[in-house]
């Protein structure tokens, strides 16, 4: 079966992302901040992948990370952790640390863990890189208001999935970015319309059925486009 | 009644053009550069015209509060955020620097919203009411068909979500807020072999920045006015 790495494992998307997958008898690796705090990740049997300590703006668990995969192959690498500010994402609201902490953590990232995994990932069967976007960072959207630091990190990670997906395209590797829907989330609040249930199973049929003509896009749960 | 033109990053390229056309029009310039004191192009680009020259570091917000003091309730009728930087030499997958990406975000990203933010009573206060964002086709994700320039895209693409951010949220005020390419141009930046000269670069953005109504705000446009993918 194949193997998915997951960050931001712990909860909302992430955690549904590990549940699917490994129900359906693949290996996960979850990666998570803080793997002593107790999550619903503590019942799942990760069919011989591990729980491993990933607070993705640290560049020593990475690294750490990296070292403890060494050379085997992860089939599907899902870039997930994210954050969100709430009404701090609004006009006017918002510090520049607050901002950058979100393109360490959106963008900066995703670059450092596909570098550090790129191998892995090329040594696999299928070849995968998912970087889970927002509807948010769509330029094409008309979304009436700003939520800054969401908005534009969403946007530059999207910039980058398209850059990946060519400088890894040599290899084999296709790289999507997805918009995942209004989901019901701890992040965006129990009154989204979408469970996460019903996100990650349509995110999963898209994944099963990517092939390199796709790698560059961005793309809806529903697996319909998402305008740049 | 005079109109006035803020210029960032006006020591060089195409910022010492815009502020020195400007200038020559008989617009009343403030034109803004990280170290004033010895910018002897930006004085003699603008002498005997109507110009202040200012201190600005777009990275440094206690700088923009300093010049939003300067400043005062000056109606500022085109704000011109130009100040850039091209990220560095190592921006390929696998040798990415990332100090050079924060630092490149914050002067072309986070230095674009900071100084609308704090000048955005002046301009609102105006006549023509138009922000205008110097940005990039490298930044055009729908454009972008090739690897590499990891940090100079991302910057540019994460400017373009300002400009909308900012003509969403500026709209109820009448601000226009465009997100321009300023063309492939013969500067520090764009390098010896780039086919537009800074004069003509400048002289098609001003006039494309003229040519804008607010209908047009929100919009991704080429340096002659064509509407670009983002």
């Amino acid at each position: 079966m194949p193997t998915a790495l997951v960050t931001g494992a712990n909860r909302g998307i992430g955690l549904e992302f590990v549940r699917q997958y490994t129900a359906e008898g693949w290996t996960v690796h979850a990666g998570v901040r803080d793997p002593d705090a107790g999550s619903a990740l503590d019942g799942l049997d990760l069919k011989g992948g591990s729980v491993h300590r990933l607070d993705v703006e640290n560049r020593d668990h990475i690294a750490a990370l990296a070292g403890r995969l060494d050379s085997r192959p992860i089939d599907l690498l899902i870039n997930n952790a994210g954050m969100w500010l709430g009404d701090d994402e609004r006009y006017g609201r918002f510090s520049d640390e607050q901002w950058m902490q979100e393109f360490r953590v959106h963008v900066f990232a995703t670059m450092a863990i596909c570098e550090a995994l790129v191998d892995n990932v090329a040594a696999s069967q299928r070849k995968l890189i998912v970087n889970i976007s927002s509807a948010f960072g769509s330029l094409g959207l008309d979304r009436g208001i700003g939520d800054y630091p969401y908005d534009t990190s969403k946007a530059a990670l999207n910039m980058i999935t398209k850059g990946l997906a060519h400088d890894l395209g040599e290899r084999g590797i296709t790289v999507i970015c997805f918009s995942p829907g209004h989901v019901a989330t701890d992040m965006s609040g129990p009154a989204a319309p979408l469970s996460p249930e019903q996100s990650i199973s349509g995110m999963r049929r898209v994944i099963g059925r990517l092939d390199g003509r796709q790698s560059g896009t961005f793309i809806h749960y529903n697996g319909e486009p998402v305008p740049w | 009644m005079t109109s006035c033109v803020l210029v960032t990053g006006a020591n060089r390229g195409i910022g010492l053009r815009l502020a020195g056309q400007y200038a020559a029009d008989g617009w009343r310039v403030h034109a803004c550069c990280r170290d004033p004191g010895n910018r002897a192009d930006l004085r003699q680009a603008v002498a005997g015209h109507d110009a202040v020259v200012h201190a600005l570091d777009v990275g440094d917000r206690r700088s923009i509060d300093a010049l939003k003091a300067e400043l005062g309730d000056e109606p500022i009728d085109v704000l011109i955020n130009n100040a850039g930087v091209g990220g560095g030499d190592r921006q390929t997958f696998g040798d990415i620097d990332y100090e050079a990406w924060e630092e490149t975000i914050r002067i072309n990203t986070f230095g674009p919203y900071r100084v609308s933010e704090a000048l955005a009573d002046n301009v609102a206060g105006s006549e023509k009411r138009t922000i205008a964002n110097i940005s990039s086709r490298m930044g055009s994700i729908a454009e972008c068909d090739e690897g590499g320039e990891s940090i100079y895209r991302s910057s540019k693409t994460a400017l373009n979500m300002v400009s909308l951010d900012l003509a969403y949220d500026l709209k109820a005020r009448g601000v226009t807020v465009l997100a321009l390419h300023p063309g492939w141009v013969r500067t520090d930046m764009g390098g010896a072999e780039a086919p537009i000269t800074p004069e003509d670069a400048a002289a098609a953005l001003r006039r494309t920045i003229a040519a804008a109504t607010f209908a047009d705000s929100g919009s991704f446009l080429d340096y002659d006015g064509t509407r670009l993918p983002w």
